[in-house]
């Protein structure tokens, strides 16, 4: 009995489909009548062929949470995995770093949470992240009250408290990040009247992406509230309750402030719409006015409770800054596919330049790389135009920018992926699911510390297969070499990987050849990104 | 039965997602199951046959017949190529990371036994009318009892019943002998399936060694099929014989039985099965207690129960009369044989399964220490039955919930607690609402007090778990450590107790 596996399925399959599932047969028909061509349903893969089942009308909303819960129960798999820093004193990682957090949250008065102990974990996020890490802490603190105890629970690994994260994580996700993307998805249904079954293949090719799900359940974070809170605001920007979106975005910058990459894009969008086609001054203020007190209110609480008289609120409000936005660390900490350390590689910037001058030149580089899309969709704020605004800023900040972590690239992933909700033809389907490939890929090094390497490649595995990606290819041939190149050169860096010890006096040369391939295939995306973004606003409408 | 290389897309779709997932349990909670077989790895392995029922350097010493132990030696060939520190009989508790993935790959791997058999029981229908095939093939493949019993708490039962249901389609296509040999087989690796046995004997009885029309015709000696019935004699000593063979000739027969029926066990196991008897012990322990707590009845100061609690179980009660093996023998067979009887009177396919099912339930209910997961052998026969028409739904919903959560138990750690919830959520919420949709309407005969009475009753389950969950943090039942699982038996046992009565009542009446 042979399984043949992956890409080889899907082409061997169609013809044998179409007698065993006669509703993919019929679901063609139907989009052809549209004219539409849609993901899924117009390429049987696995994932249409599960989901044909509940074609009915009456059971589409069945299929929608069988996909929740089949994707919830993928991310519980993964969190039986181990989590960063597991067993690895005295500074352990991202996971402890947030049980501390709830820690010193639950038992400290707000005004201490950013000046205690900064050398073990300091807090350095927003305060939403605090206030979140607060009710985290506090209802953990009532189940067992020794995983949160004020520093003797310092490094806890307790096999209970680990479910009881992991678990945190899941409920943060499906509060926030899950009701966001069915909303997206719901509305582009509906903007773009596609077929229902279209809403459950995009629901599960979003809510599958595996660098999320690898991220936030294996390595541990809670990535997934602040995109959750991101793509609320995109939503409801998309829906004209510009307010409501505004707020959700504050909120977003007020849970990590790497939502800033998104800023810059969604600004322009909102001023766009402000000016043109003309000028709306009571938008604009309505919107300034939310923005700027949604910050005041989240804000609220740590400075009013800071004490210390009148200065007291100042130096609060800078510790906070020096805190969220640390120039004093570097360029970069650790290897990560940007500019900054493939250049590295090649010629040692931390040697050649001050720390100063690497600032201003990656605050340059950065700005000059979101431009364009600034002044695109501030010139052109159309709804179709928006998500590849977004994405196009977040690649130039994660690719140019100061400080950047490898699991940054959830940003700029996140909009890309969510073209899938839409109509973006097979063409632009192969470059999404390649570049997700290759942030997966970028993440390697980082799983491959954390002990996830089986739950590495399942996940990876899973998502591809599932959406039969590596049956498609770009049309121009130009695109095809990159993607066929670049996935030999995955493929041949796992296989060296594994066969070969990297010589002694360059022990870190696989990460290196990792971030500098990824770093090309981002490179490369970022312009075929901007390609769209320039397509999508120069089109006439 | 024709070897098919290719499954079917959609069946091999499910393969792959169900290995994805099953892939990321390999770190997941393991009892000792695990270690079990491991250690008869390590027997089979590095002992010469004629010791393999002897050794006992571990305390869990081979008590399941030979073809489980030929096909442990068949993996263990593989296994001294993984790491062969797993297959020294003295290293208890070896579980390297290797010898982990090694035992889970074995296990997946073995699982295509069932999707081969599910492959085929699909192909039996024509292309066209294969949806309620496809709907009761992948609720038998994800079901939640094999992801807890055999890729969490570890264990080959996928394969067993990959075999039962290839006989049962050898059955179905009138292949009598290769039904009959299917299933000797089967019993050869795990002797559980004798539950099943009875309807088997009956049916190929029946339908292949006699042919009753020969009496009207008054031939009475032509009512014995002599060939068919020498062959199948013949197919399954020579069976028994391959399985059993070498044994005999080391004069080990004996010892085997030994390890395989030890009777010294209790009725209930430590955790008790959901039947008839966990109602009985829960009703002796409630009234124990009243009289000892409440009455302060001097008889009952000592418990008794307790002394005998522990691994093998209960076999003494406080207040009830005890129960003797030989009860529990004569109520399994008397309910065994009135689900015989309309199957030998009108022979048909379905009467076979449903008497196969019935004999489960009888055997699940009444017999003597039984495990909570041979519920697995009452589901999976029913699940065949299910879609019938409406009237099956009922009782089917009834077991498998409460055949389901009975496993619960078997997964106490808190890492894996959210999975079984929610896979068991999923699985009732996905096959339910598929279910629903494809089984036929029969409106006569349908009792819909009885439908509500069963969803009020599955509801329960809600407060029920929810209760057991939240368990330790109510103070008032500290010192009562037994109730949470008692509560959790006594609620299941009443519904498949409920789906039995239900299912017997539609086969013997309706």
């Amino acid at each position: 009995m042979a399984t043949s596996h992956g890409s080889t399925t899907s082409d061997s399959a169609v013809s044998t489909l179409k007698s065993e599932v006669p509703s993919i047969a019929d679901e063609k028909s139907n989009n052809r009548q549209h004219g539409r061509q849609q993901i899924g349903a117009d390429d049987e893969t696995p994932l249409s062929v599960f989901l044909s089942t509940f074609k009915a009308a009456r059971t589409q909303w069945v299929a929608r949470q069988v996909i929740i819960m089949i994707s919830l129960l993928f991310r519980l798999g993964v969190g039986l995995g181990q989590y960063s820093g597991f067993s690895d004193p005295p500074m352990h990682g991202d996971f402890e770093a947030q049980r501390h957090w709830m820690e010193i949250a639950y038992h400290l008065p707000m005004n201490e949470w950013y000046w205690y102990d900064l050398q073990y974990w300091g807090l350095d996020y927003p305060p939403l992240t605090a206030y979140h890490s607060w009710v985290m802490g506090a209802i953990g603190s009532k189940i067992k009250s020794s995983w949160f105890a004020l520093d003797t629970s310092r490094g806890c690994e307790n096999i209970n408290l680990k479910s009881y994260m992991r678990i945190t994580v899941i409920i943060s996700e499906l509060l926030i990040y899950i009701p966001a993307v069915s909303m997206f998805v719901r509305w582009t249904i509906k903007n773009q009247r596609l077929s229902p079954l279209h809403h459950s293949i995009a629901s599960a090719a979003i809510l599958l992406q595996p660098a999320l799900i690898l991220i936030d359940h294996g390595h541990f974070q809670y990535n997934a509230v602040m995109l959750g809170l991101s793509l609320l605001a995109i939503t409801n920007i998309l829906m004209d309750k510009l307010v409501v979106g505004s707020v959700f975005f504050v909120l977003s910058l007020c849970y990590k402030q790497m939502a800033l990459y998104y800023s810059i894009p969604i600004f322009a969008y909102l001023l766009g719409i402000c000016i043109f086609p003309r000028l709306n001054l009571s938008r604009f203020i309505s919107l300034a006015l939310s923005v700027l007190v949604t910050f005041a209110l989240v804000f609220a609480p740590i400075i009013l409770t800071s004490g210390g008289g009148l200065k007291g609120p100042y130096y609060q409000i800078v510790q906070i800054l020096i805190r969220i936005f640390p120039f004093a660390r570097g360029l970069w900490e650790d290897k990560v596919a940007n500019i900054w350390c493939t250049l590295n590689t090649f010629v040692k910037l931390k040697v050649l330049y001050s720390a100063d001058t690497l600032q201003r030149l990656s605050l340059v580089t950065t700005l000059v790389s979101v431009l364009p899309a600034f002044i695109l969709l501030f010139l052109y704020p159309r709804k179709k135009a928006l998500l590849w605004g977004v994405s196009a800023s977040a690649w130039g900040f994660f690719l140019f920018s100061f400080q950047v972590h490898e699991k940054s690239v959830l940003l700029p992933l996140l909009p890309v992926t969510l073209q899938l909700a839409g109509d973006p033809g097979m063409n632009a389907q192969s470059y999404i699911y390649w570049i997700n490939n290759i942030a997966v890929f970028s993440l390697w090094p980082l799983l491959k510390r954390d002990g996830l390497a089986l739950q590495y490649f399942v996940i990876s595995f899973l998502a591809n297969w599932l959406m039969a990606s590596f049956t498609k290819l770009p049309d121009s041939l130009l695109g095809k070499c990159t993607i066929i190149l670049s996935y030999a050169g995955i493929v041949g860096l796992h296989a060296i990987e594994f066969l070969i010890e990297p010589p002694s006096q360059y022990p870190d040369l696989w990460v290196v050849a990792n971030i500098i391939l990824s770093f090309g295939c981002f490179a490369i995306f970022l312009l075929w990104n901007y390609i769209q973004l320039y397509r999508a606003c120069r089109t006439p409408v | 039965m024709a070897l098919k290389c290719s499954l079917l897309p959609a069946l091999r779709y499910a393969v792959v997602a169900s290995i994805c997932f099953k892939l990321l349990l390999y770190p997941a909670y393991r009892s000792t199951d695990f270690e079990v077989h491991r250690n008869w790895l390590a027997i089979t392995y590095s002992k010469p046959l004629k010791e393999w029922y002897y050794e006992d350097t571990s305390e869990w010493t081979l008590d399941y017949p030979p073809f489980f132990a030929y096909f442990e030696w068949f993996l263990s060939q593989f296994a001294q190529y993984v790491d062969p520190s797993m297959l020294v009989v003295g290293n208890l508790d070896y579980a390297s990371t290797t010898t982990v993935y090694f035992q889970r790959t074995s296990e997946i791997a073995s699982e295509l036994v069932l999707v081969y058999g599910l492959q085929n029981y699909i192909s039996l229908l024509p292309d066209n009318n294969r949806q309620p095939a496809y709907a009761i093939a992948m609720s038998i493949y994800f079901s939640p009892g094999f992801l807890i019993i055999d890729n969490i708490h570890f264990q080959y039962n996928a394969m067993l019943f990959g075999i039962l249901v290839l006989s049962l389609v050898a059955m179905k296509q009138q292949r009598m002998l290769l039904g009959a040999i299917l299933f000797a087989v089967l019993l050869c690796f795990k002797h559980i399936f004798l539950y099943l046995a009875p309807a088997y004997f009956a049916y190929l009885l029946r339908v292949y060694c006699l042919d009753l029309s020969a009496l009207s015709r008054n031939r009475s000696l032509g009512v014995i099929r002599w060939k068919n019935s020498i062959w199948l004699g013949l197919s399954v000593i020579s069976v028994a014989l391959i399985a059993f063979g070498p044994f005999i000739y080391l004069g080990q027969i004996p010892q085997i039985f030994k390890r395989l029926f030890p009777f010294s066990r209790g009725l209930c196991h430590a955790y008790w099965a959901p039947n008839v008897w966990a109602l009985y012990s829960a009703t002796d322990r409630v009234l124990f207690l009243v009289l000892r707590k409440v009455l302060k009845n001097p008889l009952y100061a000592e418990d008794a129960a307790s002394l005998t609690r522990g691994l093998v179980g209960i076999s003494s009660f406080n207040v009830l009369p005890d129960v003797l093996p030989r009860a529990t023998f004569l109520l399994t067979t008397f309910y065994q044989l009135i689900a015989l009887i309309p199957m030998i009177i009108n022979p048909t396919h379905d009467k076979f399964v449903s008497a196969l099912t019935l004999c489960g339930f009888a055997s699940f209910l009444f017999g003597w220490h039984v495990h909570e997961k041979a519920i697995m052998v009452v589901i999976v026969p029913f699940s065949f039955l299910a879609l019938k028409d409406r009237r099956y739904l009922t009782p089917f919903y009834l077991l498998t919930v409460s055949g389901y959560i009975s496993l619960f138990p078997l997964i106490f750690t808190s890492p894996e607690a959210p999975i079984k919830y929610l896979y068991m959520f999923a699985w009732i919420f996905a096959f339910y609402n598929v279910f629903d949709g494809l089984a036929p309407v029969r409106t006569t005969h349908r009792v819909f007090l009885l439908d509500r009475i069963a969803h009020v009753f599955l509801l329960g389950f809600i407060p029920l778990l929810l209760f057991v969950a939240l368990y330790d943090k109510f103070a008032i039942f500290s010192g009562l450590e037994f109730l949470r699982l008692m509560l959790i038996s006594t609620y299941c046992s009443l519904g498949i107790i409920g789906s039995f009565v239900g299912f017997s009542w539609l086969y013997l009446f309706a």
